[in-house]
């Protein structure tokens, strides 16, 4: 038998549902509300039930041709990854470092992984357009930016 | 209806709402013509800026996005033969051979007055067609409320194309599962939480949006390495003439007449957008279309164009009618305005055009200004705005990708929002390779909270009896059509034994305008 992409979904929204029904119970209810046509637990429980339902209709009801395989050539997966850690880092640095330099180094980073190598062009776009964010952020549109925990610390705020 | 016409032409001719009007159509145009890009994602990278804006604004300038979006699909469509987004797929059908043929500058031309036409009448008629609705609809309650956010959810995955139901079900059931994180509207009880604070508050919409249509979507681009594709450069200056002869416009004129009315009606419905109107009207001007024209569609046939061009501006256009009136969303972009809404505060439905009617009209009003900006500014800038494209995608793709996470960061000031971000890119990627429609999700999410507490409202009226389904003639009818809808498409793809291929509608999946 195939397992086609079909059946995937089917399985993960299967296993999602039970999981998510599994947790139903967990959900504190205020006292009397159990006595109530409707509570905090009412939606949820049905929710899992349609979901469960749905994805055994899904799988029983799946395309079996050999093109609907889940075929994951082609696609550049680590280039995604690192693009993914960045953004990651860059939630990190943006605490830490403040927004101006986790900017310039998202940005630096990211044309750098996507393939732009010539580095004046790399630096000159970052740091401008950084720069031009954070001025019209912090000074025409006077939000407030915090320096970052590092500098923060430094200056002995 | 004079007083609100009056009413919202007062709001959107505040020089600021027509500086919206002219930036929303200017920013969507851009956006919209990047590949991969949709209206939904321009939209979606909007949002954030709107939070700043008062609610009238907010939506013109979205409007403006959604509209410039459109025609900027259109433009890389009949230019470059890669459509911005699904709406536009049909557009390069006619336009791109148009193109090929140094017929470039017509083709664009005659896009922009089939929008421009498109969008007029579908002004038009929203301008009659909404508070007629409205009004009616100020009859309804919670029982009735109930059964349209079904109806609602149902039709989005009933056209969501062949063999693409119960994935699209389960879809918006999975958007109603992420809305019951956090804490409980009525009771006040917290719930899948998992004992983080972060999420006692429940996941943002907006958090959810960027994610799912501005950060899925370009990370996607990178994942299938269309980063490294070069952009066929069109020399601006082969464009050709962009006049139409009379004998053109007399040859379209009855097929723009048609499709923009056909793209009305169908953008109305519930769930279908601009993509199945644009099929629809390009396959029904084929059929009706004499055999010696039928033969040029797909190779360069004016009417081929004009169809779906008007189609899909008219369906824009009335997809806001459920949007403004019954606070249900026509398409995946106004199911992002719905939730942008809700977070100003304002309930979209029978009441918005009694609370806000400088809203409810302003928007109509300035949809109008929106067609008149595409036609007059954009059309003879389009040379200008495509050289935008020329901006390496090694450069161009972080930059948007900053756009995406610091407009979500700056709303909140939490960084683990963007690591929250990441996570849902993650699962919405996994779930676009498996071919899992995104916009049932989101509306599933948006109308969630609205549903839970419609039903439980009945559930309380009724002592706990789903009688309520059944006694109150107008929910009955509602419901009876949201199980029609839901069943009848299956039913005839069973009798006909069309199992075999999906519909072209199944380009939902890539962005949904």
């Amino acid at each position: 038998m195939t397992i086609t992409k079909d059946h995937i979904g089917g399985l993960v929204f299967l296993s999602l549902s039970l999981a998510y029904g599994s947790q139903v119970d967990t959900i504190r209810l205020l006292p009397g509300d159990e006595l109530e046509p409707f509570h905090a637990q009412t939606l949820p429980y049905w929710l899992s039930i349609m979901g469960a339902v749905l994805s055994v209709a899904l799988i029983l009801t799946a395309e079996r041709g050999s093109e609907h395989k889940l075929s994951l050539r082609g696609y550049d997966f680590a280039l995604v990854a690192k693009l993914l850690a960045l953004i990651v880092a860059y939630g990190v640095a943006l605490e830490w470092i403040g927004f101006l330099l986790s900017t310039t180094f998202f940005l630096l980073g990211g044309f750098w992984l996507l393939g732009e190598r010539r580095i004046r062009v790399s630096f000159g776009v970052a740091i401008l357009f950084s720069l031009g964010i954070w001025f019209v952020l912090s000074q025409l549109l006077d939000i407030y930016l915090a320096p970052g925990q590092l500098f923060s610390g430094l200056m002995g705020d | 209806m004079l007083d609100g016409i009056f009413t919202g032409l007062s709001t959107a001719v505040m020089p600021f709402n027509l500086l919206m009007v002219v930036v929303g159509c200017f920013a969507g145009t851009f956006i919209g013509m990047l590949p991969g890009l949709g209206p939904i994602s321009a939209v979606a990278l909007m949002i954030p800026i709107t939070y700043g804006l008062d609610p009238s604004s907010g939506i013109i300038l979205m409007a403006g996005v959604y509209y410039g979006a459109v025609f900027g699909g259109s433009t890389s469509s009949i230019l470059i033969n890669a459509p911005g987004c699904a709406s536009t797929v049909v557009t390069s059908f006619d336009g791109y051979p148009l193109a090929q043929q140094n017929q470039a500058g017509k083709a664009l031309a005659l896009a922009a007055y089939c929008s421009f036409t498109g969008g007029t009448v579908g002004a038009i008629a929203l301008l009659v067609a909404a508070p007629a609705l409205a009004s009616v609809s100020l009859s309804f309650q919670s029982t009735d409320y109930f059964a349209l956010m079904v109806l609602g959810l149902t039709a989005v995955a009933a056209f969501s194309g062949k063999g693409q139901v119960i994935k699209a079900l389960l879809m918006t059931v999975f958007g109603l599962m992420i809305s019951t994180v956090g804490t409980d509207v009525t009771s006040g009880a917290t719930r899948f939480t998992f004992g983080s604070l972060d999420l006692v508050d429940g996941i943002s919409f907006l958090l959810l949006a960027m994610a799912t249509f501005a950060l899925a979507e370009v990370v996607m681009t990178v994942l299938r390495r269309e980063h490294k594709e070069e952009d066929q450069i069109v020399d601006m200056h082969a464009l050709g003439s962009m006049k139409l002869s009379k004998e053109e416009v007399l040859h379209v004129a009855p097929t723009v007449g048609r499709s923009s009315i056909f793209g009305f009606l169908i953008g109305v419905l519930p769930g279908a957008g601009a993509t199945i109107a644009s099929f629809l009207a390009y396959g029904m001007e084929r059929n009706l279309a004499p055999a010696d024209v039928k033969k040029k569609f797909g190779r360069g046939a004016l009417r081929g164009l004009a169809a779906p061009e008007s189609a899909n501006n008219a369906a824009s256009t009335g997809s806001f009618v459920p949007l403004l009136t019954l606070g249900i969303p026509g398409s995946g972009t106004t199911a992002i305005m719905l939730g942008a809404l809700i977070a100003y505060g304002i309930q979209p439905g029978p009441r918005l055009f009694i609370d806000n009617p400088d809203v409810f009209w302003s928007v109509i009003i300035s949809m109008y200004f929106g067609n008149l900006v595409l036609l007059i500014l954009n059309l003879p800038l389009i040379p200008y705005i495509s050289k935008l494209l020329v901006i390496p995608r090694p450069i161009l793709i972080p930059m948007i990708l900053f756009f995406s996470i610091t407009g979500v960061y700056l709303v909140s000031f939490n960084t683990f929002d963007i690591h929250m971000m990441v996570i849902i890119t993650v699962i919405a990627i996994f779930l676009k390779l498996l071919e899992f429609p995104m916009a049932p999700m989101l509306l599933g999410f948006i109308l969630g909270s609205i549903m839970e507490t419609n039903l439980s409202r009945a559930l309380v009226i009724s002592d706990g009896s789903l009688a309520f389904l059944w006694e109150r003639p107008l929910t009955l009818a509602i419901m009876s059509v949201a199980i029609v809808v839901l069943c009848v498409p299956p039913i005839l793809e069973r009798i006909r034994g069309t199992r075999t291929k999906r519909g072209p509608e199944s380009a939902i999946n890539e962005g949904e305008g």
